[in-house]
Parts: C-alpha cells; sequence; structure tokens
C-alpha cells in the first residue's frame, strides 16, 4: 500500500494541518516534501493508508478550508 | 636527483606527480619525492612497492623525503589515483546529538515541525547516523507516543545507537514513558560525542 503524502501552499498551513490531526487523534508523519514532487524546500504530511484513512483527512482539511495536493509514493524507495 | 615537491597536494596529486616524474628519468637514476601528509606517504610508498620500487623514507620535521631509484617502468595504463586511500571511512562514523525538541532558532512552532522532518528522513537517507544522542528537551522525541517514534525505531533496528540522557528524563519525569533507545549517562553520551568523527547539532 503506497503511502499519500499531502503538500500544502504554505508552512503555516502544514502547521494548521498538522493540529487538526493531532486534535483528531489521526497518525501521520510530517516530512520534507520528496524532491521529486517539488524542489521548493517545503514541509508536507505523510500517511500510511493502512494506519489511517486518507479520506478522514481529507474530509477534515476541506472542512476547515485548507488548500492540498495529493501524491501517492510507493514505500521503497 | 630529480626531485617532485607534492608538499601540500592531497591524494591523488603525489601520485600523479611521481607517476610523471618516473617517466621522465632514466633506469637507476633517483627520484625525491616531498610529502607532508602521513596518508599521502603510504599511498605513494604502497604505489611504488607495488611496481618492485624500494622507497627509503625519511621524516625532517614535518616534510617526508622519500628516495626511489627507477628499477623499472610503471605501465602507461596504471591508474596512479587507484592507490588514493583518503582517510576518511566510508561507513558511518557520524553522530547526531538533539538538544532540543525543535530544530533551529526562531519560531517554536515552526522549529518543531522541522525537528521532525529532519528526524523522519534520517531512516531514507543513505549515509545514516551511528549513534543519535538526546538531551533535554530532546528527550521527548524518544517519548512513547512522539510524532517521530517510528523513524526512531525504524533507524535503531537498521543499526543506529539511540541514548537518552538519564537525567533528562528524570528532571522531566518521564523515566517510564521512554520509547526507543537506551537510558544513558554523561559518561557514555561522552564517550560517543568524543569518538565521533563528527557530531551534528540539528
Amino acid at each position: 500500500m503506497p503511502y499519500h503524502i499531502f503538500t500544502f501552499n504554505s508552512t503555516h498551513h502544514v502547521l494548521k494541518a498538522e493540529k487538526l490531526l493531532l486534535g483528531k487523534g489521526i497518525k501521520h508523519e510530517i516530512i520534507p516534501t520528496p524532491k521529486d514532487i517539488s524542489s521548493d524546500c517545503g514541509m508536507a504530511i505523510r500517511i500510511n493508508p493502512v494506519v489511517s484513512d486518507p479520506n478522514d483527512i481529507e474530509g477534515v482539511l476541506m472542512k476547515n478550508q485548507i488548500d492540498f495536493r495529493i501524491f501517492v509514493q510507493s514505500f521503497n524507495q | 636527483m630529480k626531485t617532485v615537491d607534492a608538499q601540500g597536494k592531497m591524494c591523488p596529486m603525489p601520485l600523479i606527480m611521481t607517476k610523471k616524474a618516473l617517466s621522465e628519468i632514466s633506469e637507476n637514476e633517483t627520484l625525491e619525492i616531498l610529502i607532508d601528509n602521513e596518508t599521502s606517504v603510504k599511498n605513494v610508498s604502497r604505489f611504488l612497492e607495488e611496481h618492485n620500487m624500494g622507497v627509503a623514507i625519511e621524516k625532517q620535521g614535518n616534510v617526508f623525503r622519500l628516495r626511489v631509484n627507477k628499477t623499472g617502468i610503471i605501465p602507461e595504463e596504471t591508474r596512479a589515483e587507484d592507490f588514493c586511500e583518503t582517510p576518511m571511512p566510508v561507513s558511518s562514523d557520524y553522530v547526531i546529538a538533539v538538544q532540543k525538541n525543535k530544530l533551529g532558532q526562531g519560531s517554536d512552532e515552526l522549529g518543531e515541525l522541522l525537528i521532525k522532518g529532519f528526524i523522519n528522513t534520517l531512516p531514507e537517507i543513505d549515509n545514516k547516523p551511528e549513534t543519535l544522542v538526546f538531551l533535554n528537551s530532546g528527550i521527548f522525541l524518544a517519548l512513547k507516543g512522539s510524532p517521530v517514534i517510528d523513524s526512531l525505531s525504524r533507524l535503531e533496528n537498521e543499526g543506529t545507537k539511540i541514548l537518552v540522557c538519564g537525567t533528562c528524563l528524570d528532571y522531566y519525569q518521564k523515566k517510564g514513558e521512554l520509547g526507543v533507545g537506551i537510558v544513558s549517562n554523561m559518561y557514555d553520551i561522552l564517550n560517543v560525542l568524543s569518538h565521533a568523527a563528527k557530531v551534528l547539532y540539528p
């Protein structure tokens, strides 16, 4: 099952998204945005879909009007 | 007698200069090579000895004076740089000392975000640290339920040692909550830091 990587328009949105996920107890990881996704030195949120449901996260983010993009990445890099 | 001055030159320069000079002198002529670091002395000696030329090494102050009699020919196709043996070990030999639960100076919330990104990236890089040391508020990263606990466990499983400051666990009253690594005292920690080839302080 591939990782889902959520990227945002700004670091502030990453922080806001992280707070929301922490508040909901949704397991996630903060990672630097992988180079193949963006050359910006931004941060992103990685979800293991076995542990957390990406749909839950999408719901939470949309409800709070946080713009995001989703990338799917394989485990073995 | 021809002299090659390779002082201040790093590998492979002394080797290349030696090879070139040997090709320019005649059989049984003596070549003198001046080198100022031990690594290059070893490399050049090995290079000459493997081509059946004995080397006399004399140390004068900081300078090594190598003398060799040309007794044979070093084939043109011999790559001098193959005899380079840099003192840099290939295996991981660096230590990361995490002194707080944030990365860098400035905004606390940004620092907390950055340290998570930093530690979550470690399992994915080629050159993994030999040891991670957690001190002061850095210990919070090594507690059960920490946002980076999975990455730390992965690193530990793959051979990185994780040392957590016992005094710090005690101070913050988190002794029962350690999620990864071993509780260490300042002797162990200083021993690791002082023997590391380099230490990163995120």
